[in-house]
């Protein structure tokens, strides 16, 4: 009989070499021989071992994207441009207080906060602080303390490596604040079916983050260097609507650095990303951005209520007073899908680019109906 | 009382190196130095142990080529010394010893040069032999333990009789072999230094000591040969065993002709084969040798690694073709023994047997062929760090801090332990690709350094150990920085030579004579000249993993990080374990755990085994050194360790 | 192959593991030996090879004559093991009909099978191969006696009072202890005595 590739091979010819880790952390806290070490993922010593769990909940090996959906969702909630929408909302968290140390209107700081209090979960999972030295994810069991780690860094944490090594104990659950391919593992987590392996179950909740792509660190901070800055002086980093600039915050004030010059340091394996909006979270949250001028939805988020989760999490927050919403206009969902679907299209050019054959996308199936229909031809 | 300072008359049981060291004390050595090398260290250190309160000064020096020059400077105040090394060493040696037989000796000086054929302790089987020829001083081969006592106190007075050095070479098999020895006199008075240089300039006993003027120096240094080879004449270590009228003279020297004895004796060709065995190999007695090599048509010359034996023995012969005619040479250039490698009575035998075309008596075929299937089932028992070597976790580290840095680093290797690291590339978690001399990984972390503009961008580290540090690696650091070259370099400070059996060395506070002394502190000479250096504990994996991934990180300099940690085996720890190590057994998953044995299958601690009945890892008490470093490493944190409250050792 | 000529001398080999005190229980042996007016020759290999490898002695123990230090292939008329691989490994070398071995029971993993990459023989094959490749074997687990006794390293000490129990060579309790007294504080000495007299009841 032939042996078995090990999955650590496998996923080092298959995701590794062709570029397509995104730092997740998926294949990390498992087992000693994976790392993240600034943002790229380490295999130290080989392993031989197959079927490993590395493997089955990289989001970028192949996957059953539709059986996902089908064990995760409701059928008739489904969209082809950003995945199942039970409920589209523009809000944001009431306390301005919040919102003044966020991102954008707070929402994903509001719902977490709600749902550890509430007892929903007993801990949350969040990217670490901009000014650590390692991204990380971090495991964080006080309410009052999720402020701290409210607002983006733009590149990638290995969040999921932090479910991995959080503790399990009788009835444990924990929330998760997850990019798109993070939130693709979890869900590869919570349904996998692999003897001896339940942890999948203490996934609680899963709060998706809108994601167009991640900063690799080294490209990065080399361009920092440039505008004589390191990440150490980051206090924050957005991109303003319109003005094609990534916005760097410090406490010597913002510094704004072209796009173009952004664009060079963009992780290779966003690039084959078609997931802009977190497919597979119980929502979404991203910055309410439409129409000409956004200006006035600065502070507000979109929030794509996908699951039965999401929606409890979310009607509990407006009967509780904790978000606070606006009316809903038309155009942003057709906005927001629309952007959607032209990252799909970008994304599997590239990948055929790379394959070179439309019947190989490397991690994605080709006979999922959803790729299908954004596949050039 | 040490069996070194037995009465004379008196027969003991001595180490080759011992007799060596025993036949300096009774020709009166008054200055012995070395640097540590195996098969050579003994000699030094079993001087050492009896110099106090005799008229003995005995050093380890920082390199060989300072160990020569500190007994040459006794030599011309007239006193005897000797300077002691492993083969390469005199490759060390080699610039001084130049200029040294040049300017000639006056006391006795002796080098001695313990060799290693077939690189039983080595990574190289290199010769110094040639050197005797190419920088024309007398070469003296013991055969045998007695001779290796009685041959040293003669090479003492041969020196003096020319006025040059003699190289005394032993092998390892002579130098690390044990046999009996009859002692001898130690001699009744001491000398006492003087230095005269107010003589004429060609008189090296009173006038300045100076290679110059060379064409005239050179010219009375081949004079002095005439006088040697009239000595080698007469010499009691050149003897012939055999008939009258061999079929076929051996001539060997060294401990080949032991095994050229057993083999002839294996072979029952007694009567047939005449053994000439030579004990003064360079310059040959011409009288002595053409008059063995008229008795036999065929003559076999036995010697190990390459043929300078026997190409000293065909230019003699061809000298006369009165002695050549009608003879058939056999030894390496004919192919019938091996150009490398050494020998054994074995490989004696079947060339003789071959050339005899005779059959070896053998064993039962079904005996062999029982023998052969056994050894094929025997798992080899390959070299590895020891249980509680501070190189494992090092190597642990520098492994881990290169795959996450991901540039595909890799060591320049150095000669120490931590070579095992290239000789057997898992136990240094195939990290150190080059292997050469002393302090050479240091030079060539440099050069690769330096391949940047070429292309080049993997990262460089070295290593070397604290012995070495002080021995080669000096001036290959300086190069480094002054050309400010982006090196990682890490020194695996054992805290002494542990390679070849704890000698101190200049950063101990101790001395081979046991005296306390200024240590040379390596982090303040890496400081001094201007490298960024850290300090850390090896067995500490996070701190050391983190200084390595920052130093890695850190571009365009020298960084130096001392991993201090004693060795497992130094008298200072050994048979003391830190702690109690365990595994538990219900945390350790075995096999279902999905570190897929990570601490038996890549640690490769010889202490740290898997237990094939229970299929869980498991502590084997009896190796086991309770360094504690595994404890780190299992991610189920199943191996526990319990500090031990009071260490004690006791000895078998 | 046995030395036509060499009927007086005896050859024994000791082998064992870099660290189980080897070296030191060929020189006591050899101390013994010299003092009892035998030419004795011992070739050891140790330097590197005693990091974890395989370490060996050769004593060629001869009336009147310096031997070569290394045993001819096939040559030896002893071998004391203080490991059972290594019994084996010399056996296969340096073995003949003709040869006694006596074997300490306790075995020390080489790395490859540490590693998973080799097996260790079975104590049943390991047995089967003693019984073909010797005239007579005797094993048993030194290294637990030298354990009760305080030290496993004492287990070399055990193996030399079972060679003397043996009587395949002229040596007995009087002249190991007058050999140790040379070197070993008397703590020590006692102890080893009681190692030496634990060997020796091993052979029946």
């Amino acid at each position: 009989m032939r042996k078995k590739r090990s999955s650590q091979s496998r996923l080092k010819k298959d995701v590794l070499e062709q570029s397509l880790c995104t730092g997740c952390g998926a294949c990390v806290g498992l087992c000693p021989y994976q790392m993240v070490y600034k943002d790229r993922t380490v295999q130290l010593f080989d392993c031989d071992l197959p079927d490993g769990r590395c493997r089955a909940f990289c989001p970028r090996t192949p996957s059953d994207l539709p059986l996902l959906r089908e064990s995760l969702f409701d059928a008739l909630d489904a969209t082809d441009e950003i995945g199942p929408v039970k409920e589209f909302w523009i809000a944001r968290a009431k306390d301005a207080g919040l919102r003044a140390r966020s991102q954008h209107g707070g929402t994903v700081t509001a719902l977490l906060r709600l749902a550890m209090s509430e007892g929903w979960i007993d801990a949350a999972i969040v990217s670490g602080r901009l000014s650590e030295r390692e991204p990380e994810g971090r495991l964080i069991d006080d309410a009052g303390a999720l402020a701290d780690y409210a607002r983006s860094r733009f590149w990638a944490a290995p969040t999921v490596a932090a479910f991995h090594r959080a503790p399990e104990g009788e009835g444990r659950r924990i929330g998760v604040v997850a990019t798109p391919c993070q939130a693709l593992a979890l869900a590869k987590i919570r349904t996998a079916k692999i003897d001896g392996y339940d942890k999948g179950k203490t996934l609680s909740l899963v709060i998706g983050l809108f994601c167009g792509w991640t900063l690799a660190l080294e490209p990065f901070q080399n361009l920092l260097e440039t505008y004589q800055l390191s990440a150490a002086n980051l206090t924050g980093m957005d991109i303003p609507a319109g003005k094609n600039i990534l916005e760097l915050h410090t406490a010597e004030g913002p510094v704004n650095v072209p796009m173009a010059e952004v664009d060079a340091c963009v992780r290779e394996a966003c690039r084959y990303c078609v997931d802009s909006t977190a497919e597979f979270a119980d929502l979404s949250v991203g910055a309410a951005r439409y129409g000409r001028n956004s200006g006035e939805m600065q502070n507000w988020n979109q929030v794509i209520v996908r699951s039965e989760t999401g929606k409890k999490l979310v009607s509990l927050a407006r009967s509780r007073g904790i978000l606070e919403f606006r009316e809903t206009p038309q155009e942003a969902l057709h906005e927001l899908k629309n952007a959607a679907a032209e990252k799909k299209k970008k994304a599997l050019a590239r990948i055929i680019a790379k394959s070179r054959s439309p019947q190989n996308l490397l991690y994605l199936n080709p006979g999922d109906t959803v790729v299908k229909k954004y596949l050039k031809t | 009382m040490t069996r070194l300072l037995s009465p004379a008359g008196s027969r003991v049981l001595f180490l080759g190196n011992e007799a060596i060291a025993r036949g300096a004390l009774e020709a009166g050595v008054s200055v012995a130095t070395g640097y540590p090398g195996t098969p050579s260290s003994e000699v030094i250190e079993s001087l050492a142990t009896v110099a106090r309160g005799r008229n003995l000064y005995v050093e380890w020096s920082v390199n060989e080529k300072v160990a020569l020059e500190v007994a040459a400077a006794a030599s011309f105040a007239g006193l005897r010394s000797m300077a002691v090394m492993k083969q390469n060493g005199v490759n060390v040696a080699s610039d001084f010893l130049l200029h040294l037989t040049a300017s000639g000796t006056r006391g006795g000086l002796v080098l001695v040069s313990c060799e290693d054929p077939g690189a039983l302790s080595s990574v190289n089987e290199g010769e110094s032999r040639y050197f005797a020829g190419m920088l024309e001083m007398p070469l003296l081969e013991p055969a045998d333990f007695q001779e290796a006592k009685d041959m040293t106190k003669w090479a003492f007075e041969l020196s003096e009789a020319i006025g040059n050095v003699v190289m005394l070479r032993s092998v390892t098999r002579m130098s690390h072999a044990s046999g009996n020895v009859i002692c001898g006199k130690f001699p009744a008075k001491t000398r006492k230094a003087v230095f005269r240089c107010d003589g004429p300039i060609m008189d090296s006993q009173t006038g300045p000591m100076i290679s110059t003027p060379v064409v005239a120096k050179h010219l009375l240094r081949q004079q002095k040969l005439k006088t040697v080879q009239a000595l080698f004449e007469k010499s009691p270590f050149n003897c012939y065993t055999g008939p009258a009228r061999p079929d076929l003279l051996l001539v060997t020297a060294s401990a080949c002709s032991l095994y050229a004895a057993e083999a002839v004796e294996m072979l029952g060709l007694q009567k047939r084969v005449g053994i000439l065995k030579i004990g003064t190999t360079w310059p040959l007695p011409p009288r002595l040798v053409s008059g063995h090599l008229r008795k036999a048509g065929k003559i076999l010359i036995v010697e190990e690694v390459m043929a300078f034996l026997e190409e000293n023995v065909k230019v003699l012969a061809a000298g006369d073709p009165k002695l050549s005619k009608g003879k058939t040479f056999f030894g390496k250039y004919d192919g019938t023994l091996p150009f490398a490698g050494e020998l054994n009575p074995d490989i004696v035998a079947d060339a003789l047997a071959k050339i005899f075309k005779i059959r070896r008596d053998a064993l039962s075929p079904s005996y062999l062929e029982e023998a052969r299937k056994t050894a094929a089932m025997l798992p080899p028992r390959e070299q590895t760090f020891c249980a509680g070597c501070p190189h494992r976790a090092s190597f642990w580290s520098i492994h881990n801090a290169i795959a996450l840095d991901s540039r595909e680093g890799f060591v320049c290797g150095d000669i120490g332990c931590y070579s095992m690291a290239a000789l057997t590339p898992a136990n240094g978690y195939w990290t150190m690709p080059t292997l050469h001399s002393m302090g050479s990984g240091t030079g060539l972390a440099g050069g690769f350094a330096k391949l940047a503009p070429f292309g080049f961008k993997k990262p460089v580290l070295t290593v070397c150990g604290d012995s070495t540090f002080y021995h080669a690696v000096i001036p290959a650091l300086i190069n480094a920085q002054h050309n400010r070259a982006d090196v990682t370099f890490i020194v695996l400070d054992n805290q002494g030579t542990a390679m070849t059996g704890f000698q101190p060395h200049p950063g101990i506070e101790v001395n081979a004579l046991k005296e306390s002394v200024p240590a040379v502190d390596i982090a303040a000479v890496c400081r001094a000249i201007g490298a960024k250096v850290t300090v850390c504990d090896p067995f500490d994996l996070a701190a050391t993993g983190a200084v390595l991934t920052d130093f890695l990180a850190e571009k365009g300099l020298l960084k130096v990080l001392i991993l201090r940690q004693a060795c497992a085996l130094s008298p200072e720890k050994k048979g003391k374990k830190t702690f109690e190590m365990k595994v538990d057994e219900e945390l350790c998953l075995g096999d279902a755990c999905g570190c897929n044995r990570l601490c038996t299958r890549i640690f490769r601690c010889p202490a740290l085994v898997w237990d094939r009945k229970k299929k869980k890892a498991a502590i084997d008490e009896v190796v086991c050194a309770g360094c504690g470093v595994c404890a780190s490493i299992c991610p189920q944190k199943a191996i526990v360790k319990t500090p031990v409250a009071s260490a004690f050792a006791s000895g078998g | 192959m046995k030395n036509k000529n060499s009927g007086l001398t005896k050859n024994l080999i000791l082998t064992g593991v870099g660290g189980q005190g080897n070296v030191m229980a060929s020189r006591a042996l050899a101390g013994m030996l010299v003092d009892a007016g035998y030419v004795v020759t011992i070739g050891e290999t140790f330097g590197m090879s005693q990091r974890g490898g395989s370490v060996m002695s050769h004593l060629r123990i001869s009336p009147d004559a310096v031997k070569s230090p290394q045993i001819p292939k096939g040559g030896a008329d002893v071998i004391v093991a203080l490991e059972p691989l290594e019994a084996l490994r010399v056996l296969t070398v340096y073995g003949n009909p003709g040869v006694s071995l006596i074997s300490n029971a306790r075995s020390i993993d080489p790395m490859g099978v540490i590693t998973g990459e080799r097996d260790y023989p079975s104590e049943e094959t390991i047995h089967e191969a003693f019984a073909r490749l010797t005239a007579r074997c005797w094993i048993f687990d030194a290294t637990a006696i030298g354990l009760v006794l305080g030290n496993p390293v004492l287990s070399n000490i055990v193996m030399i009072g079972a060679l003397a129990g043996t009587g395949l060579l002229p040596i007995d309790r009087r002249m190991f202890a007058k050999e140790i007294r040379k070197t070993l504080s008397p703590e020590k000495y006692a102890l080893n005595l009681k190692a030496f007299d634990a060997g020796c009841s091993m052979i029946k």
